[in-house]
């Protein structure tokens, strides 16, 4: 009987009736296998029959899921093994069916003596054969299959590959130790061995089974009398990376499939939806809601709202269901604080996130170590408190004796407390000496008797307890004394452990369930609401595929002769179909969410909301004036295609008329049949890219799919990750990009080895870019410094080994990847029907290329700059050169008109032009700024220039105007802007001493609040006993605006520890004293707690998540909690941390007329009313080429290159940048330029005579003329 | 409601003497894994009786075993040879479905070997050190005697113990169905009323 089914069927129950009929007859269960997905399903069934059985004797089940089946057989069966071994080593009468950690572990020694040389990342080796393994497993593979998929792939690695798989298969049956996988080739030798003792079959989800199942099913069929299956046609959303395939089940059986389908409305609308994914039409229906957002915490708490609002309203916790794909830490703390109770069904958290189990793990490692070892205090305070129970005060006054009785008489911590007279000291100490030379697992036991209450609110942490006790009873069995507990302890803290597919979750009635889709869809948990949790994140759509497996062409029906990047997106699709068919099928209400960014910052792309028809629910839009453009503007907006240059000058409202050219292309006004994935937008930085998103977001806020709006790197990013297009580089998903701090320790490492100076880092360091860059434009060229080319070499083989890739290879692979992939290159220049370029002047080489290259089809391209505003080019890769062409070739607008600047500014930036022309320096374009009437501020005064004797009396008067400005104009915007980050601390320091407000605009991460916050508590708990750090934490905190002056003055007056007080009216004390008793491992949790308590509800809110990943990211490789401190201070001047960007939200500190300081660099893009460019001396700024000292960075950096430029030439280029920095400095003005210069200044003590800069010199000329 | 609705002879020894106990244990699993050497053993000769039994050949998987356990397994074998063909099932689940006033619950266990001869059905279960000090009172012969007149519907069932170490015996013959059943009855109720 086949019954073609979905799960809004009472298909099982079906099954079940038909189930007992046979029991009826008087067939014996036993002779009736029934197949089910997994153990949840299983124990449904099993209770279903419990239920409608007679009473009395009701039998031996043989309900399985096929794993159970497998583990079942091999254990009834393992003689046949045995006896098939030849070797009468290790004899065993019952294998060890193993979790997957042991089999990983085995794998791990295996690789080591297979020789993978060349290959691309040795730390994700481990997974891709894992992955490799499982796939030729699910799939049934032969040798043959395996050959055929090889050559389809062109596997560069197969041999390997191979070996390392047999060797590992080798090793296992040696040690009798078997993963459910493996447990798989067990099964098929058995029941090829083995009379078939089943008479009936029966069963469900067929759509969900695997090839190696399939295979059984065909192989007992003569001896079956009668099969019983239940499928879905549309069904399968195990396909691919777990195996499922598609079965014709009547023609396996030879007979016509009874359709049981409800052909309501739930069915037709769900295979509606299926069409739709496949088709790529949107969906619409009437009971999905979305709902979509600029960021993942507002989803959050949007679903949080919304579920507040149906409890309310009298919905059971279990109606409702969350569903994501990235159930993670940050979720978890935010779902928990709401008070729900929430049961995750994921089961990917790591031993350490346990509070209980990590204080046990950190316990027994602390017994397993030697005696002289220094042992992290704040661990210590950690078990003492929550294992042991002990008192809080008198813990941290114990650490603290420790901590100077190690630092002076290296004394151990058990020595320490052996002389206390607690009895909890006592205990652990006889606990010491009994378990000190015993396993593990006695030790863990034993720990667990002593120190754990076995009470129902440890209940779940036993269950955890139990399952790690079971992987060291089984590591102790299978490796016996071979492996150390401290190692022990390390494999499985580092093991991530897989889920197993025997278990079964617990659900109960009052629990709001949050899962993956998979899980849900397994489990077929049906409920009136289901919340689709981070809708555009990329995780739904995750294809498994890297360099060593393919999870689609190893599937056991792949007929083709080649693999295309349109089978991949048309499998991904068609599972991604049968993925949301049936999600929708188990549930009444669907919502949506979905956000622009995740929580890290980074841009969603590739989600499945670009699936569904948006109809935002959660938009308050405030109605916006219509921008009534300018008639050089209107040039803009008139494009009709092709190559256009826009020269667009400073303040001209560029931002403005791209947006505005954006959105007429969307409305279709350009190019017909236009969709948002067709444009690309570009930006040079990532806070452009960010700022027009948001606002195209706000402007089309039922915009599924935005337009890719991305840095190059963004762009670059996507090549690559899309459709897994890394492989095809040999990469493997997890490749990381490494930030400046990896990139420079990586580098100060190499040269350490080569005995060269640490100095030099930062030339090798720009050098490797530059170098890149030439390459991206020869592959073949070669550096012929030969130290160089060592340092290099070294450098990439150290990112290689750790699938690491920095900025440069970003762009570089990317285009490599377009270049040597026809199939990839055409998606994308089939994607790109239009090219929008904004700072184009600042484009790099590689970045022109790869705009060229993904043009090439439509020709649709705008590039939008001005070369008068290039001050990047002597610094990075950027090539005005490129840009200056490109306008030479394509219709040229021009938007000359400045609307910001005061008129006295715009004649000083016109000077600056006119000056560079006069010296015969070709720094700028023949453009000249020009007023918008009625709309500048006339004032032929607004620039003042001012020299001073000293220093002194320069800061003096600028702090006096800007006190004057704040009187008379208390809105007032201001900048100073510096030549250097080095003055931005001097000023900022001179005019808080004089009580102005200021704002470091600089990208540090100290300079975010949250990150200060969090540091200063850290810094706190670390070390309670230091009074000067906690005066120095109020101070600071009080400066945030954290704290009121009573409190301030309050701590300035300690003068012993916080928490030996009893101040109970202050609110500072009881604040420190709840940051130091919280105790937890998982340092995540800790600044969670600490950033969410001061910045929850403020505009810094979603930078909380990016410190605590900072913090989790550096705990991760400094493991303990002092040195994760002590690293989070080290790179506190850094700009960012593993590319985590914080979210601005400094609007609000803007409008407080604050002063920004930053450098003239940073400036770029921004305005201000009153500007002021101090310090203008020769040496910040030169202008002329014999007063001027070229670097010697800048001359290294052209031996690497292929064509090297004579120094000459160089002076000159950085010359040239120098008046396009004035000349950007400049623009930023609104109202009042000050431009002043001391003769002497303070240098290193002494005062300095310094010559003044010649364009000051030449403006204060032309000012007085 | 009660959560747990299926009782093995094991689980019914605990909730008779503790029904906390058992609450805490089966509810909320709160016990700790803890690996004994010697139900290793058991586990192992369960094993090899149940290959030898079926028909497997042993030889190299009793390799395994050391001298001493390896001669206690020869003589087991020996004391098995002969009967060998007289075992119907080994290693059979069961589950039985009972009525207590409105409610059903159930039992559930396995038996090592069921036996067969003209004298009736002989249900073996392996010892590895003793048997049962009160064998005919022990709630595990009156759980398996009765579950076991319930499968094969005969009362000329015994229960065999079988200590595999002592190769010595204790025979527990089938009573009164109604007085197993008030037992267990008794002890289930135990479980229930600490929900009411």
């Amino acid at each position: 009987m086949i019954i073609k089914a979905n799960s809004n069927t009472n298909k099982t129950q079906i099954l079940i009736k038909e189930y007992l009929a046979l029991i009826k007859q008087g067939v014996e269960p036993q002779d009736i296998l029934v197949i089910v997905q997994n153990s949840h399903k299983k124990k449904n069934f099993i209770e279903e029959i419990k239920k409608l059985s007679d009473l009395g004797n009701i039998g031996d089940l043989k309900i399985y899921s096929f794993f159970g089946l497998c583990y079942n057989f091999i254990l009834d069966n393992w003689a046949i093994i045995e006896n098939s071994i030849k070797s009468d080593d290790n004899r065993k009468i019952i294998p060890n069916l193993c979790g997957l950690e042991i089999s990983q572990y085995i794998f791990k020694n295996c690789i080591k003596e297979v020789d993978f040389s060349g290959y691309n990342s040795k730390t994700s080796l481990l997974h891709q054969l894992l992955r490799r393994n499982a796939l030729i497993n699910f799939n049934d593979l032969t040798a043959e299959e395996i050959k055929n998929r090889e050559q389809i792939l062109k596997e560069s690695y197969s041999k390997e590959a191979s070996k390392a798989i047999n060797k590992y298969k080798l090793e296992t049956i040696d040690k009798r130790a078997f993963d459910y996988i493996r447990q798989i080739n067990l099964f098929e030798f058995i029941y090829k061995r083995v009379k078939n003792s089943f008479k009936y079959v029966f069963l469900d989800d067929g759509d969900e089974i695997i090839p190696a199942l399939y295979s059984y099913l065909e192989y007992i069929k003569p001896e079956v009398k009668e099969f019983f299956i239940a499928y879905d046609e549309f069904g399968s959303s195990r396909l691919g990376y777990l195996g499922a395939i598609n079965i014709n089940f009547e023609e396996f059986l030879n007979e016509k499939s009874i359709p049981k389908d409800n052909n309501d409305k739930k069915t037709k609308n769900a295979q509606k939806l299926f069409n739709c994914v496949q088709n790529d039409e949107l969906i619409e229906l009437e009971n999905i809601k979305t709902k979509s957002f600029l960021r993942r915490d507002e989803q959050i708490k949007a679903v949080l709202k919304d579920i507040k609002k149906l409890i309310n309203d009298g919905v059971k916790p279990s109606e409702i269901v969350i569903i994501t794909p990235l159930c993670n830490e940050y979720l978890k703390i935010l779902l928990d604080s709401s008070g729900f109770n929430f049961n995750y069904l994921s089961k990917s958290e790591k031993l350490y996130q346990n509070k209980l189990i990590s204080y046990i793990l950190e316990l027994l490692k602390i017994i397993n170590e030697e005696n002289n070892v220094f042992l992290s205090p704040y661990t210590l305070k950690g078990i003492f408190i929550e294992l042991l129970g002990l008192d809080e005060k008198e813990t941290l006054k114990i650490i603290q004796s420790y901590k100077i009785a190690y630092e002076t008489q290296n004394t151990n911590i058990f020595e320490l407390i052996k002389e206390s007279k607690n009895e909890q000291f006592q205990k652990l100490i006889r606990l010491r000496e009994k378990i000190r030379y015993e396993s593990l697992s006695f030790q863990l036991y034993e720990t667990v008797i002593n120190f754990v209450d076995m009470t129902k609110k440890n209940s779940k942490d036993i269950i955890k307890i139990n399952k790690l006790l079971k992987q060291i009873y089984d590591f102790e069995e299978i490796f016996k004394n071979s492996v150390s507990n401290s190692a022990l302890i390390t494999q499985l803290e580092n093991t991530i452990i897989s889920e197993n597919p025997l278990e079964d979750d617990e659900i109960f009635e009052n629990q709001i369930i949050v899962s993956t889709a998979q899980k849900i869809i397994d489990y077929s948990y049906k409920t009136k609401y289901q919340f689709l949790l981070d809708a555009s994140c990329d995780l739904w759509i995750k294809q498994d595929i890297g360099p060593l497996y393919n999870a689609w062409v190893m599937q056991k029906k792949w007929n083709k002769e080649s693999f295309e990047l349109e089978d991949n997106i048309r499998l991904t699709k068609d599972k991604i179909a049968r993925t949301l068919y049936k999600l929708y099928l188990l549930s009444q209400n669907i919502t949506l969410y979905s956000s622009v960014y995740d929580e890290g910052g980074m841009e969603n792309i590739f989600g499945i909301d670009k699936y569904y028809k948006y109809k935002n629910e959660n938009i308050n839009k405030t109605p916006q004036k219509p921008i009534i453009p300018r008639d050089d503007q209107k040039n803009v907006l008139n494009y009709k295609g092709g190559l256009m240059s826009v020269s667009a000058t400073a303040g001209s409202g560029k931002t403005t008329i791209l947006l505005l050219l954006v959105e007429k292309i969307l409305n279709g006004e350009i190019i017909e049949k236009i969709e948002p994935k067709n444009i690309f937008v570009l930006t040079f930085m990532e806070s452009a890219a960010r700022n027009f998103r948001e606002k195209i977001k706000d402007k089309y806020p039922n915009l599924s799919e935005l337009p890719n709006i991305s840095t190059i790197h963004g762009l670059a990013l996507r090549i690559l990750k899309e459709n897994n297009n890394y492989s095809r580089i040999g990469f493997d998903f997890d490749f990381e990009i490494i930030d400046e701090i990896k990139r420079t320790s990586i580098l100060s490492e190499i040269l350490n080895t080569l005995g060269i100076d640490g100095t030099k880092l930062e030339l090798y360091n720009s050098a490797i870019s530059s170098y890149k860059n030439e390459l991206a434009q020869d592959y073949n060229f070669i550096s012929s410094n030969r130290l160089f080319l060592k340092i290099y070499e070294a450098y990439q083989e150290k990112l290689k080994s750790q699938n690491l890739i920095d900025y440069d290879d970003l762009l570089f692979l990317s285009l490599k990847l377009l270049r040597e992939n026809e199939d990839i290159l055409s998606y994308y220049q089939n994607l790109a029907k239009i090219i929008i370029e904004d700072e184009a002047q600042d484009s790099s080489a590689i970045q022109q290329n790869l705009i060229k290259l993904l043009g090439q089809k439509y020709k649709n391209i705008i590039r939008c700059g001005d070369i008068n505003q290039a001050i990047t080019s002597t610094f990075t890769n950027s090539d005005v050169k490129g840009f200056r062409d490109f306008m030479t070739k394509s219709q040229n607008v021009v938007m000359d008109k400045c609307q910001r600047c005061a008129t006295g500014v715009l004649d000083c930036a016109n000077n600056t032009v006119k000056i560079a022309k006069e010296d015969e320096i070709n720094a700028f374009s023949s453009l000249i700024m020009k007023p918008v009437e009625n709309v500048n501020i006339v004032d032929k005064n607004a620039v003042t220039l001012k020299n001073f004797e000293e220093e002194k009396e320069e800061t003096d008067y600028i702090i006096k105007t800007i006190k004057k400005i704040i009187k008379d104009d208390p809105k007032a915007s201001f900048a100073i802007l510096l030549r250097s980050n080095f003055a931005i601390g001097k000023w900022d320091n001179i005019l808080k001493e004089n009580s102005i407000k200021t704002y470091r605009n600089s990208d540090s991460l100290v300079n975010n609040p949250v990150y200060k916050t969090v540091l200063l508590i850290l810094e706190f708990i670390n070390n309670p006993y230091d009074i000067k750090h906690l005066k120095e934490t109020a101070k600071q905190l009080y400066d945030l605006g954290l704290y009121d002056y009573g409190t301030l003055k309050y701590a300035q007056n300690l003068n012993e520890p916080i928490f030996l007080r009893d101040d109970y009216d202050e609110q500072f004390f009881w604040d420190m004293n709840y940051f130091l008793y919280k105790n937890t491992l998982n340092i995540y949790e800790i600044c969670h707690i600490i950033a969410s308590y001061y910045f929850e509800n403020t505009p810094q809110n979603p930078n909380i998540a990016l410190v605590c990943a900072i913090a989790q990211k550096i705990q991760n490789t400094q493991k303990t909690f002092e040195n994760t401190v002590s690293r989070l201070r080290e790179i506190q001047f850094k700009n960012n941390f593993s590319n985590i960007k914080f979210f601005s939200c400094d609007e609000d500190d803007k409008k407080n007329s604050s002063v920004q300081i930053m450098t003239l660099h940073k400036s770029k893009g921004d305005e201000f009313d009153y500007v002021f460019i101090p310090e203008l001396t020769n040496e910040n700024l030169c202008f002329s080429e014999e007063n001027f000292k070229l670097k010697e960075n800048s001359k290294f950096i052209q031996k690497v290159k292929k064509f090297p430029k004579s120094d000459d030439i160089l002076k000159r280029e950085i010359i040239e940048e120098n008046y396009r920095l004035i000349y950007v400095g400049i623009t930023r003005a609104k109202k009042k330029l000050f431009l002043t210069v001391s003769n002497k200044y303070k240098y290193f003590a002494k005062m300095k005579e310094y010559k003044n800069s010649e364009i000051f010199e030449r403006l204060e000329d032309l000012c007085q003329k | 409601m009660p959560k747990i609705n299926t009782f093995s002879e094991n689980s019914l020894k605990i909730l008779d003497k503790d029904p906390n106990e058992f609450k805490n244990r089966y509810e909320y699993s709160l016990f700790l894994l803890k690996k004994d050497k010697r139900a290793q053993l058991g586990q192992k000769f369960h094993s090899l009786i149940c290959s030898y039994i079926r028909g497997f050949d042993t030889d190299k998987m009793s390799l395994e075993l050391n001298e001493r356990e390896r001669e206690i397994w020869q003589k087991l074998k020996t004391g098995l040879s002969a009967k060998k063909n007289n075992f119907i099932k080994t290693e059979y689940s069961f589950l039985i479905k009972e009525k207590l006033n409105d409610d059903f619950y159930y039992l559930t266990g396995r038996f090592d070997a069921i036996y067969q001869d003209k004298n009736g059905i002989t249900v073996y279960d392996w010892k590895t050190l003793n048997t049962p000090k009160d064998p005919e009172n022990d709630l595990q012969s009156v759980v398996y005697l009765y579950c076991a007149n319930k499968i094969f519907k005969k009362e000329n069932i015994k229960l065999r113990y079988l200590s595999i170490e002592k190769l010595n015996f204790a025979d527990v013959e089938f009573k009164n169905s109604a007085i197993y059943k008030k037992r267990t009855d008794e002890i289930v109720k135990k479980y229930y009323e600490l929900f009411l």
